[in-house]
């Protein structure tokens, strides 16, 4: 009993959790220290562009699914029209899923949404144009990752309640059912 | 109670109780039966996705992969700890349904790598597919433009003697801003394209760009580098034609077609012109 409580604590996924936040705070590290040792544009551009990418197909594909069982994509079905699809771990696991691996994956999400806007406004007013563009990038990134984790969620969510209000119909009638063959 | 052996059950009622006692059991059962995540829970299945990607390239193999391996983890699943690590997610055992979810990370890295493999096939290569564009290009991604764009970005950049930085990011800027004023233009002009398909298939078509500009860096000869850019642009064109004009109306494919040419013509010009 007491050695389960210390580990329900600790995070499930420590290596997942770590390359979910490697990526995005080398992105961050490398923008903000690369200006005192390069003087290369390209460099910088190439190189932090290139990890806010890792850094997205990582979180779209791999941690979003371990650490919150979501994950989100879009089709295009036969009558060419495009289609976000989401899709969910169910309810049970859901629920088994480790507080504090979800609580870390929102929040450096927002984070560093938030630190590319703030880095965005610094070059903005020293009149970089090059280097707003490579904020720009890196903040698109994030935030299309925010968006369609966000409508997961709520889908995730919407479904939840389908499928209990749709589980307490049918224990209902088969209740109903089996009180009527007694009888 | 204690007459139960004195008075003989009629045949039914004794099937009734049977009957009973089986939906007592029935009922008993599933309550704890429920937590097996592994049970088929079509229920929770329906509302969302209803195959998970499409596929044209490895459906089958992930699931027919996973579902005998499902099959032992079933009866390990009510143990509580799930340790979910890295490779393992197969054994969390959720059966069929979500096999994206639950998929080892070095499967959705291979998938992904052969989605832009398949997609430069279609787009650059003939292939039968090229009289129904819509359907060749199903499932786009932006790996392969977003690839493709620094990729040319950075040879023009290395070609350049001077201002190599204002290379890189003109060049940058021009395809990615270019791709999206593009595509604003064809559905502005009334046609039927999606937005990230149309996307990703100029950033396919700059393939042979690519190759143009890696040749042009090679070798120095002016003469040579028009060729090799003549014939380039020509491939690129060729491979953007049907996509484009069949999503607009006929009568306006020039209208559609023109701005893509010259974009081109614009991105040969900065190859041949890099000294």
């Amino acid at each position: 009993m007491d050695f389960s409580q210390p580990a329900g604590e600790n995070y499930a996924n420590p290596k997942t959790c770590f390359f979910h936040v490697l990526f995005k705070a080398a992105a961050l590290a490398f923008y903000i220290l690369s200006a005192l040792f390069f003087n290369n544009f390209v460099i910088i551009f190439v190189v932090t562009v290139v990890l806010a990418a890792l850094d997205f197909w990582v979180v779209k594909n791999v941690s979003g699914r371990i650490l919150v069982g979501l994950r989100w994509w879009n089709e295009i079905n036969e009558e060419g029209e495009s289609v976000w699809k989401f899709e969910c771990l169910d309810q049970q696991s859901l629920a088994r899923m480790n507080k504090k691996d979800s609580w870390l994956f929102w929040w450096t999400l927002y984070l560093t949404a938030a630190a590319w806007i703030v880095l965005g406004i610094f070059s903005i007013i020293r009149f970089e144009v090059d280097y707003v563009l490579v904020v720009g990038v890196c903040l698109s990134l994030s935030i299309a990752n925010i968006i369609g984790f966000t409508k997961c969620r709520k889908d995730a969510k919407k479904q939840i309640q389908a499928f209990a209000s749709q589980t307490i119909a049918s224990h209902f009638s088969s209740t109903i059912q089996s009180a009527f063959s007694v009888v | 109670m204690s007459h139960s052996d004195t008075i003989p059950l009629h045949a039914s009622s004794q099937s009734d109780i049977d009957e009973i006692e089986n939906l007592i059991n029935a009922s008993v059962q599933s309550g704890p039966a429920t937590v097996l995540p592994a049970r088929p829970p079509s229920p929770p299945r329906i509302p969302v996705s209803s195959s998970p990607f499409i596929p044209s390239n490895l459906p089958p193999l992930p699931s027919t992969h996973q579902k005998p391996s499902f099959v032992p983890s079933v009866p390990s699943a009510p143990p509580p700890p799930p340790v979910n690590s890295h490779s393992s997610i197969g054994a969390s055992g959720f059966g069929s349904p979500p096999n994206t979810l639950t998929e080892p990370v070095w499967e959705t890295v291979k998938r992904d790598l052969s989605r832009i493999v398949s997609n430069l096939k279609l787009v650059v290569f003939p292939n039968p597919y090229r009289e129904d564009p819509g359907k060749a290009l199903r499932d786009w991604d932006l790996w392969g433009p977003f690839f493709f764009i620094v990729f040319l970005g950075l040879t023009l950049s290395w070609s350049a003697s001077v201002k190599k930085s204002e290379v890189f990011a003109v060049a940058f800027a021009l395809l990615a801003a270019g791709a999206v004023i593009l595509t604003l233009n064809v559905l502005l002009l009334g046609g039927h394209i999606i937005f990230f398909q149309s996307l990703s298939l100029l950033g396919y078509c700059l393939f042979p760009l690519d190759i143009g500009a890696v040749i042009c860096m090679l070798k120095d000869n002016v003469i040579i580098k028009v060729a090799v850019v003549c014939v380039t642009l020509a491939w690129s064109s060729w491979a953007a034609y049907p996509f484009m004009s069949s999503a607009v109306n006929p009568r306006r494919k020039a209208l559609a077609l023109y701005p893509v040419f010259l974009m081109y013509v614009s991105v040969g010009f900065l190859i041949i012109a890099i000294d």
